[in-house]
């Protein structure tokens, strides 16, 4: 309910929507080059976010050349993960390394508060996007705080609001419901015993588990996940899985606590179908379909939102379409991102920052088809998506030309 | 309007020291060699701007504090690294710059020098404070022809001097290709030219310079009076003083003769350069390729004697050959290849437009080309400038040279389809104290080899995030190969400790210290 509004309007020139690891790397990349830049949050700062938190390689360097050293406060326990292993039904388990060495375990409410505060950019929390208008010139935003309407006026809006899609909804009203959704959830418990190594993020091929299955250790608790098609129920899912830890991991866990749910546009980056606005506004970050696997979520949110800012202040600087130079320059990340959910690549590239291939090879003959057979019946899991030909169409396509269609991006 | 409640002003608070290297709180093992290091500075917090500029006002001192003049500024030549000043001063004397500079030192605010401002990483670009626009000291002071020294203001680009030179048909020794770089900036940075295989870097033909200190002195130094001052400066990158004056060592113009030698490979190119340079065959020499297929090796003369002497003793020891010789190799390469239709006519387009550019008419006399500065500056900014610059490089000794240009172009064709190359011998004056912890690799003797690897991007637009990765890949060869750069600093400072170790930037951090205790002259170029 409004209980009243301003007319005052603040006159920015960006004004970024979120407040996650692709707001703050895009309004770095404003307010360096000295662009009035204000981001909003619709929640409390510093806020809690549900993630795994496990940031790859690649992402820990930008938060250092961007935003400094880390500091321990925005870091877990364990505050590293050495790289990931992959388990199968046959109770055969793949451990690799990460290529750069051991790798963040951030603290997601605090690393994003951190990186956010470190842009330089003015931070209005508590402050609930609503709408916007692009008059050709600038876009007029309004927005909600203590239930009073307050109004912005921006040469450029960057959506970099997650899968709240806020932005996106005022650009496309019908792309939300045209996606499909999936449920992602963690829940901690305390160990009893636990044999899966700490130092690594555990990841389960397995079809009857959900599409996205995990767990790893966190501040002294056994953190358990599971993503699954929007519609089931989440405690059922969460709960097989923790039984299937115990049976054939002999993982002890105490009770759940704190369980964290959160939606999940996942699919864009698998089937090239990425959305980066229109007019003056501009989509990034997970809002925009960049949404990847094990450790590498983050560092293509903040990757993507740096792109996005770039493209800004390129557009202020030299008069030009905006959304034509951001999808130039978006291009290198849709190939970063999309390669690592393309199977040509993965069968001969070498796309992600842990060898999978390499720890493949030390298996032998019989346990590497073996695994490879339940990767296949694992994949058919996704099989009611329908993606599987467009996932191999765009696959070719980026053999033959060395690059994505950019005529699939809204 | 309300911004964020911050729980505690120092909630994530970890103050260090400028140029100090942290604790990792990740894992002593993340991200293996790379210190940990912000290479986009984070903008100064402007405390004490406003009383700053209320003091250099006071003293007549100009400080322009536009937005719209300090946007000006934003970025460099390479485009990478993006800030913006709190305000700007035009540079117009010593005495300006030390009174700046005292009044830096007493409130703490970061003065960025920029002169010609085609650093690539971000050297001299502001990321707050004041920057100081060398371009206002850009006078020649004067040309004493007895002893071939030119004294002249060092904000002065190099086509300024060169034109001035000519009056009294003098030239330079050796100057950057791209003419519009500084003589400050130059000195600072090394310089290096295709006539630097036989002079040196243009640092080395400095003979003295007027130095303001970090804290605000004018000093005159040179090899005998402030030595040790002299040797900081040269090669400093910034860091030890600004250079507003400098007497430069002068030669007589002369036209040159220019020939072009064309290979199949390029380690038959890069060996012939190195005889080359080794034996002194020539006034000039340098590499120059288009995506490893036109490969270059140039050779130019100042005297008929020269010219007689190379065709004499050096022609039949290199490799290359003439223009139909080429002609023929690339009809071959590229009709066994019809698929690559598009290279071969983007190299022939190429090949058009350069030739009649690198000749043209008015500037030829009796086939010699009578100023070169003049046709190689505007040359290099037509072909080989663009929208930035994109110039990673590696500075090697003679044994690396042929393994850092084989990798360094393998990565040019892992991320641009089109991209050249252009290395040239670096002459080395002895142990000299200004090539420590500088571009000259520590471990060359006699000679050092510069390596640049360009992408040539046309109309293409690439993200920031891109094209420095591109550079990053080129710098990790430096550090696998223990090279040095000559590109040095800014946004590839992660690297310096990397290629030269702790202790030796630990002693050039002291050093800085002592020399500016607030550690406010070009404060984010390598420390």
């Amino acid at each position: 309910m409004t209980k009243g509004s301003s007319e005052e309007i603040r006159k920015v020139d960006a004004l970024i929507v979120g407040s996650g690891p692709a707001a703050a790397a895009c309004a770095k990349r404003l307010v360096d080059a000295g662009y009035e830049t204000v981001a909003l949050e619709r929640k409390a700062l510093p806020r809690h976010k549900a993630c795994s938190g496990i940031l790859s390689p690649r992402g820990h360097r930008f938060l250092i050349e961007n935003f400094g050293p880390l500091p321990k406060e925005i870091l877990h326990t364990p505050s590293s993960a050495v790289g990931v292993t992959f388990h199968f039904p046959g109770m055969l388990s793949l451990s690799m390394n990460f290529d750069g060495g051991p790798t963040p375990h951030l603290h997601r409410k605090y690393a994003d508060h951190w990186a956010m505060r470190r842009s330089g950019a003015e931070i209005h929390d508590l402050t609930e996007f609503t709408e916007l208008q692009d008059k050709g010139a600038y876009v007029d935003v309004t927005a909600m705080k203590d239930e009073r309407t307050v109004r912005y006026r921006a040469r450029r809006v960057i959506g970099a609001d997650g899968p709240g899609l806020s932005v996106v909804r005022s650009l496309y009203p019908d792309y939300a419901g045209q996606i499909p959704w999936f449920v992602v959830g963690q829940k901690f418990h305390a160990v009893i015993a636990c044999p899966l190594d700490d130092r690594y993020f555990h990841f389960w091929f397995h079809p009857q588990l959900g599409h996205y299955t995990w767990s790893h250790a966190r501040d002294g608790k056994q953190l358990v996940g599971v993503g699954f098609l929007k519609g089931e129920n989440f405690d059922v899912r969460h709960q097989r899985v923790v039984q299937y830890l115990e049976h054939r991991h002999q993982v002890k866990l105490g009770p759940a606590e704190s369980p964290e749910i959160v939606p999940a546009n996942f699919g864009g980056s698998l089937i090239n179908r990425y959305i980066f606005g229109k007019g003056n506004v501009l989509i990034t970050g997970q809002a925009a379909g960049f949404f990847n696997m094990i450790a590498e979520g983050m560092s293509c949110a903040l990757h993507s939102g740096a792109i996005a800012g770039e493209a800004a202040v390129e557009s202020f600087r030299n008069p030009a379409d905006v959304q034509r130079t951001y999808r130039a320059m978006i291009a290198s990340e849709v190939r970063r991102c999309s390669d690592q959910w393309n199977p040509l690549e993965i069968a001969f590239g070498r796309p992600h920052e842990a060898d999978f291939r390499g720890a493949l090879n030390k298996l032998k003959v019989r346990e590497r088809l073996s695994v490879l057979r339940e990767i296949l019946s694992f994949i058919k899991l996704y099989a009611p998506l329908n993606w599987g030909r467009q996932i191999l169409r765009h696959s070719v396509y980026r053999q033959v030309l060395g690059r994505y269609d950019s005529a699939r991006w809204l | 309007m309300n911004t964020a409640n911050i729980s505690s002003p120092g909630l994530y608070a970890e103050t260090l020291a400028k140029g100090a290297i942290p604790a990792d709180h990740v894992h002593p093992d993340s991200l293996k060699g790379i210190p940990r290091r912000q290479t986009n500075p984070a903008r100064w917090n402007g405390e004490g701007w406003d009383a700053f500029v209320g003091a250099l006002r006071a003293k007549n001192v100009e400080v322009r504090e536009k937005k719209q003049t300090c946007l000006v500024y934003a970025t460099d030549c390479g485009g990478l690294a993006y800030g913006r000043p709190h305000g700007v001063t035009l540079a117009g004397s010593a005495e300006q710059i030390s009174a700046i500079l005292k009044e830096a030192q007493k409130r703490r605010v970061p003065v960025t020098v920029k002169g010609g401002g085609l650093t690539t990483e971000g050297e001299s670009v502001a990321f707050g404070g004041l920057q100081l626009d060398m371009r206002g000291m850009n006078r020649v002071i004067s040309v004493d022809g007895k002893n071939m020294t030119v004294r002249a203001q060092a904000g002065i680009h190099w086509h300024t001097l060169a034109e001035a030179l000519r009056r009294d048909g003098l030239d330079y020794l050796s100057a950057p290709l791209n003419l519009t770089a500084s003589v400050g900036g130059t000195l600072g940075v090394g310089g290096i030219d295709i006539n630097s295989p036989r002079l040196g870097p243009s640092a080395d033909q400095a003979v003295s310079l007027q130095v303001v200190t970090p804290t605000g002195e004018i000093r005159e130094c040179s090899e005998s009076e402030n030595p040790e001052l002299f040797e900081r400066v040269l090669l400093g990158y910034g860091q030890f003083g600004v250079i507003t004056e400098a007497v430069l060592r002068v030669r007589k113009f002369t036209p040159i003769t220019m020939y072009y030698f064309y290979y199949g490979s390029l380690r038959d190119a890069l060996q012939d350069l190195q005889l080359l340079v080794r034996e002194d065959a020539a006034d000039y020499c340098g590499i120059l390729t288009i995506l490893d297929k036109a490969i270059n090796l140039l050779v130019a003369f100042d005297s008929d004697e020269r010219e007689h002497a190379f065709f004499e003793k050096w022609r039949n020891r290199i490799r290359g050959h003439g223009e139909p010789g080429f002609a023929l190799r690339m009809a071959w390469h590229y009709g066994l290849r019809p698929w690559r239709l598009g290279e071969a006519l983007y190299l022939l387009g190429r090949k058009r437009a350069l030739e009649p550019a690198f000749k043209p008419g008015q500037y030829m006399e009796n086939g010699k080309i009578v100023d070169r500065a003049v046709v190689f500056g505007n040359q290099v900014w037509k072909f080989w400038g663009g929208r930035q610059m994109v110039i990673p490089d590696l500075a090697v000794n003679a044994e690396k040279f042929v393994e850092a240009i084989e990798r360094g172009n393998a990565v040019c064709r892992k991320y641009f389809p089109r991209y050249t190359l252009y290395c040239v011998g670096i002459k080395l004056s002895g142990r000299r104290q200004r090539y420590e912890l500088s571009c000259v690799p520590p471990d060359a003797v006699d000679f050092a080899y510069g390596c640049e690897f360009e992408p040539l991007l046309g109309d293409a637009i690439y993200s920031r995030e891109y094209l420095q990765t591109f550079k990053n890949e080129i710098y990790d060869i430096g550090v696998d190969m223990k090279t040095s750069y000559y590109r040095f600093g800014g946004m590839m400072k992660g690297y310096i400790r990397r290629a030269f170790g702790d202790e030796l930037v630990d002693k050039h951090l002291a050093m800085k210290r002592a020399a500016d205790p607030a550690m406010i002259l070009n404060p984010d170029v390598i420390f």
